[in-house]
């Protein structure tokens, strides 16, 4: 017999959450079919079959196992399969393969799909068309919920247009009326409901979890400045062709990592009782992905030009909005920037991705009144927030490391120095 | 007909090509070295030779699946014929005949056949065709006594027969349709007698006399070039191998065939006539043989030398235009 | 483009006119086609035309079709009579065994530019040896291309194609359709072996068909649009080689498709529309793919009992209802 394990995704993985199982306890599968989705900070993950075979999983959804620990197994032929399933006992699984959207009788059927209570493992077949099955399962429909208007009951293609028309129309009606004249006497004005219940589960809660670690097990500290941007938008406008317009957050990924050249210990991570300060410089760069905070990260760009870091963004960027990025472009970052430029913030307080001991705020770019000399001069302007842990690094080092970065921009040159 | 010594001399050498042919295609059956099955025509060398030697190049020929002689009489090479034997891409038909579906459409040949009577309608169509296009070619089927029975060579004699086309029909009645005796099945016990129905010649030979064959099929070819329609030529003659290769040959004796092989074989027919008459020496004879071994030999090695088609030629040929 | 009014056995007899006189290798040969013109008159003045061409057989159906084999493989082009369909039994050795398989058998050799001309269907009062649809006997032999078409036009378009095409075609006429007129184009033109035709477009099914039941299934999407029912329906024109595109994309947008044949049912051609439909395009499938088929015995004489076994408009009217639930 094969295991099946949860496999190591990344440096900091320690564990996964076993979504799902593709696959129940007696199915064959071949080698590289995915036979298990797992979850851990910010990834789901398809785990490939590792051989031809029988599947038995042993742990069942919901479950969060640690790297490396067994979920399953892969039986050779009958009699191994046999032998497994007295040993481990099978598993529950929400997995149905008639189906996949069996109800038990007590949960009132919902439009939506997926919500199945596990452990029921009726056999009742609902009829539908292949082309309703299809489009049932392109807009997360449960069948099981939707009446069928063909032959014998089956639920056809106009059934399935019918209940998406019907799902839109109740999410229409779910929407707060209106406001009337506000009647302070009227009950319903100061009552509260509950409009939509978003489940806590899954990445969202992989980011709290992470968050809130970062927030209560470090000691962050956050330093504002600004810098002037005129010559950061001249280096941008100097690199730019008119096939290729450089992001500034190529640029600031640059100046961040020749900065953490010249300041190292910012480069580093606590464990246990030593500070680890890294070899390699690799910059995570925050972004929004489909309700998630997602960092992919840019390797080494100490050692690679603007030009490369930006090519590499614009392939992080494309793999998140595509998403198919892989656990390791997610892994093994040392520091972040987050830039929230674009929605005109001045100036934030990041929080720092653990295990990293730092990260870099960016604000908007824009133009103030500056003094210089006795004259009052307008002059584009950029806003740096950098948190750091104070439990490894002091405010004076961490203000210097900043205070690089600002000359960096004022003088991109200093970069190369 | 008159045939000269050089004619004769070239006739043997035909027909001690096409016996070690099908002693070397026996042998290398029996070896395992080809697949399937084969069915040889070894003592009725002197139908097939005989027949093709009167023919023109441009002349049609429809063969039968006993058809190796008729083949190499027509001038087929046997190199092309072992690899297709062996199923290679080399041979005549790219692999996909075997040996009971070889053709050389540039000979004339329009293939042997693998259903028992089925070359008659293709005959009379090729007749048709060279009336239609105004030729003076003619057609020649070769068949045995067993396709004598079946309908399409009543279809296609009349047929002939009522459109004067330029064909013969040459049956070779070796006795036996696979087991079944002619003496059981051959209402009227000859081919030959059933032309008068249709109103045409009918001539029965003895088929293991190459000369007498010649003159007689000579007579039918004329007749048939100068539009004066078909005639039914019966050669008489006898296989000494079983139907097929492997036959157990429960319907005969071992004595009927070597009694056959020792009074009436006509390659030693043939020959003796020639030692007679003094056209050739035992050394001419044995000089003629080793030069027909070597090449049947040299044909054999080429062949089992050549590729195998690519499984995927299987979907090739089907259609013109597909 | 003009067009003529014309019955498809006058449209039979134009491409043979015309391909006759363009080609000296072409020439037709079967039972009984001097005398009358063939006995559906469906060769109209070839006889008198090219004297020599059109050729009279003794009833010899078996070397008739050998014949024709023959020579075409030495330089003809024939057209073969078969006379009525239902002979086809007589040759069939001929057609499966020599003609089908030469060309292969050979390695490509030899071409076998012949057509095979069978005119075929029921509803005649004929009885079971005149009124038979054998299509799918021959698109199960490899070898063979088989052209079904309906109305004038395809048939004088997809016969010249035939004529000129450099393998075996059988080519079914139905018997019932000869009378059956039809826009021809007057100028030359020819219609690809292999292609069918949306004869109606519609939105919520498409029927498959071809020959005869063509002209049923037009008349059966005219009672359907009277409930809102809109049929799409595709002539095959040709079995084989198959135009699974038509079908690909008129299933795609209908998702429902009915096949309909004359033939009988089990083991007909609908079987094999039906299960490739099936194979490459279940994701689009409301339904079923159903089929109409003749009742699974000899198409019986007295007209009561012809009408109850061959399928009628009523038949495929209610089995669109029933596919679509719209009892």
């Amino acid at each position: 017999m094969i295991e099946i394990t949860i496999p190591k995704l990344g440096l900091t993985m320690e564990n996964a959450k076993v979504v799902e199982w593709k696959f129940i306890s007696g199915d064959a599968v071949k080698k590289g079919d995915t036979v298990l989705i797992i979850e851990t900070e910010k990834v789901s993950f398809e785990v490939p079959s590792p051989a031809d075979g029988i599947i038995h999983p042993i742990v069942s959804e919901g479950s969060i196992c640690a790297v490396e620990e067994i979920v399953g197994y892969v039986a050779q032929d009958r009699e191994e399969y046999e032998r497994l399933v007295t040993k481990y006992p099978t598993v529950d699984s929400s997995m149905d393969r008639d189906e996949g959207a069996l109800r038990p009788p007590e949960t009132p059927p919902s439009l939506l799909a997926g919500n199945d209570a596990p452990g029921d493992r009726s056999k009742l077949r609902i009829k539908a068309s292949p082309l309703a099955r299809a489009m049932a399962a392109s807009h997360n429909l449960n069948l099981a919920a939707i009446e069928g208007s063909g032959p014998g009951g089956r639920i056809v293609r106009a059934d399935i247009l019918r209940a998406i028309e019907q799902q839109h129309a109740a999410f229409q009606r779910e929407l707060p009326a209106p406001p009337g004249p506000l009647d302070l006497y009227d009950r319903q004005s100061i009552e509260k409901e509950i409009m939509e219940s978003v489940p806590f589960r899954g990445i969202r809660k992989a980011i709290s979890d992470n968050m809130y670690q970062s927030l209560s097990q470090s000691a962050q500290l956050t330093l504002h400045t600004e810098a002037g941007a005129g010559a950061l938008i001249d280096l941008r406008e100097r690199l730019s062709t008119s096939e290729r317009k450089v992001s500034f957050n190529a640029i600031l990924v640059k100046i961040a990592a020749m900065a953490l050249r010249q300041h190292p210990r910012l480069n580093a991570t606590l464990q246990g009782d030593a500070i680890l300060v890294w070899k390699q410089i690799h910059i995570g760069i925050a972004m929004e992905a489909k309700d998630a905070l997602i960092v992919p990260v840019t390797r080494n760009p100490d050692l690679k030009s603007i030009r490369e870091i930006d090519e590499e963004i614009t392939e992080l960027v494309a793999k998140t909005r595509e998403n198919r990025l892989s656990p390791d472009d997610m892994s093994n970052g040392t520091f972040t920037i987050s830039n929230l430029g674009f929605a005109d913030i001045d100036h934030f307080t990041p929080i720092i991705r653990p295990p990293e001991s730092a990260i870099l705020g960016v604000g908007r770019i824009t133009r103030k009144p500056v003094v210089q000399g006795d004259q009052v001069v307008p002059e584009p302007r950029i806003g740096l927030s950098l948190t750091f842990d104070h439990r490894i690094i002091d405010g004076a080092p961490a203000a210097r490391f900043l205070k690089t970065i600002r000359e960096m921009i004022e003088e991109p040159v200093l970069m190369v120095c | 007909m008159k045939t000269s010594k050089k004619e004769k001399l070239s006739l043997l050498e035909k027909m001690l090509m096409v016996r070690a042919f099908e002693e070397k295609a026996g042998e290398l059956f029996q070896q395992n070295l080809i697949p399937g099955f084969i069915h040889l025509s070894i003592g009725e060398e002197a139908s097939s030779v005989g027949t093709c030697s009167v023919l023109r190049p441009d002349d049609y020929v429809a063969s039968t699946h006993r058809g190796h002689g008729h083949l190499i009489a027509k001038g087929a090479d046997p190199q092309l014929m072992f690899a297709e034997l062996f199923g290679k891409a080399t041979g005549y038909c790219k692999g996909k005949g075997g040996s009971m579906h070889i053709a050389d459409f540039s000979l004339g040949i329009l293939g042997a056949n693998g259903v028992v009577g089925g070359g008659f309608p293709i005959i009379v169509g090729a007749g048709l065709s060279i009336k239609l296009r105004n030729t003076d070619q003619i057609g020649v089927v070769f068949f045995g006594d067993g396709a004598a029975n079946r309908g399409t060579f009543h279809e296609a004699a009349n047929m002939a027969a009522i459109w004067k086309l330029p064909v013969i029909f040459v049956c070779e009645n070796n006795l036996y349709a696979s087991t079944t005796p002619v003496a059981y099945s051959l209402a009227g016990g000859s081919v030959a007698a059933r032309a008068s129905a249709y109103g045409i010649p009918g001539h029965i030979t003895d088929g293991n006399d190459i000369l007498e064959v010649r003159k007689i099929v000579a007579r039918a070819v004329k007749r048939a070039r100068e539009g004066k329609g078909p005639s039914i030529v019966e050669n008489r003659t006898y296989r000494y191998r079983g139907h097929f290769e492997g036959d157990p040959q429960k319907y005969r004796s071992k004595q009927e065939v070597e009694s056959f092989r020792k009074k009436h074989d006509p390659i030693e027919k043939f020959k003796r006539i020639l030692k007679k008459e003094g056209t050739l020496s035992d050394r001419r004879y044995e000089d003629m043989r080793e030069k027909v071994a070597l090449k049947i030999e040299e044909a054999v090695r080429s062949a089992q030398e050549a590729p195998l088609p690519d499984p995927e030629e299987a979907l090739d040929d089907l259609f013109v235009n597909p | 483009m003009t067009h003529r009014i014309m019955s498809c056995s006058e449209a039979l007899a134009e491409a043979l006119l015309e391909e006759m006189e363009r080609d000296d290798s072409v020439f037709i040969i079967g039972e009984d086609i001097r005398a009358h013109d063939g006995i559906f008159g469906q060769f109209r003045g070839l006889p008198k035309r090219f004297p020599a061409r059109v050729i009279d057989t003794p009833i010899s159906e078996t070397c008739i079709v050998g014949a024709g084999l023959g020579a075409a493989l030495t330089g003809m082009r024939p057209l073969v009579d078969m006379h009525f369909a239902d002979f086809f039994t007589t040759a069939m050795d001929e057609i499966v065994n020599q003609t089908a398989k030469i060309r292969y058998m050979f390695g490509g050799q030899a071409k076998v530019p012949m057509v095979i001309w069978a005119p075929d269907g029921g509803g005649l009062r004929a009885g079971a040896h005149h009124s038979q649809s054998l299509e799918s006997w021959f698109v199960h032999t490899p070898g063979l291309k088989v052209v079904v078409p309906s109305e004038p036009a395809d048939v004088k378009g997809l016969m010249k194609s035939a004529i000129r095409d450099d393998d075996p075609v059988i080519f079914f006429q139905h018997k019932k359709l000869f009378a059956q007129t039809g826009h021809v184009p007057q100028e030359e033109y020819l219609i690809p072996i292999g292609k069918g035709e949306i004869k109606r477009e519609g939105a919520h099914i498409t029927l498959i068909t071809y020959s005869r039941m063509t002209y049923l299934c037009l008349e059966a999407a005219d009672l359907l649009a009277q409930e809102d029912i809109e049929a799409e329906v595709i002539d095959l024109r040709t079995l084989k080689p198959l135009d699974f595109d038509i079908i690909s994309r008129s299933v795609k947008k209908t998702y429902n498709a009915l096949v309909v044949h004359e033939a009988c049912l089990t083991g007909g051609f609908g079987a094999e529309i039906a299960a490739r439909i099936g194979e490459e395009l279940f994701d689009y499938l409301d339904a079923p793919v159903a089929r109409i088929g003749a009742k699974d015995v000899p198409v019986p004489f007295s007209p009561v009992m012809e009408d109850f076994v061959l399928p009628q408009v009523a038949d495929i009217v209610e089995s669109v209802r029933k596919i679509l639930n719209r009892q």
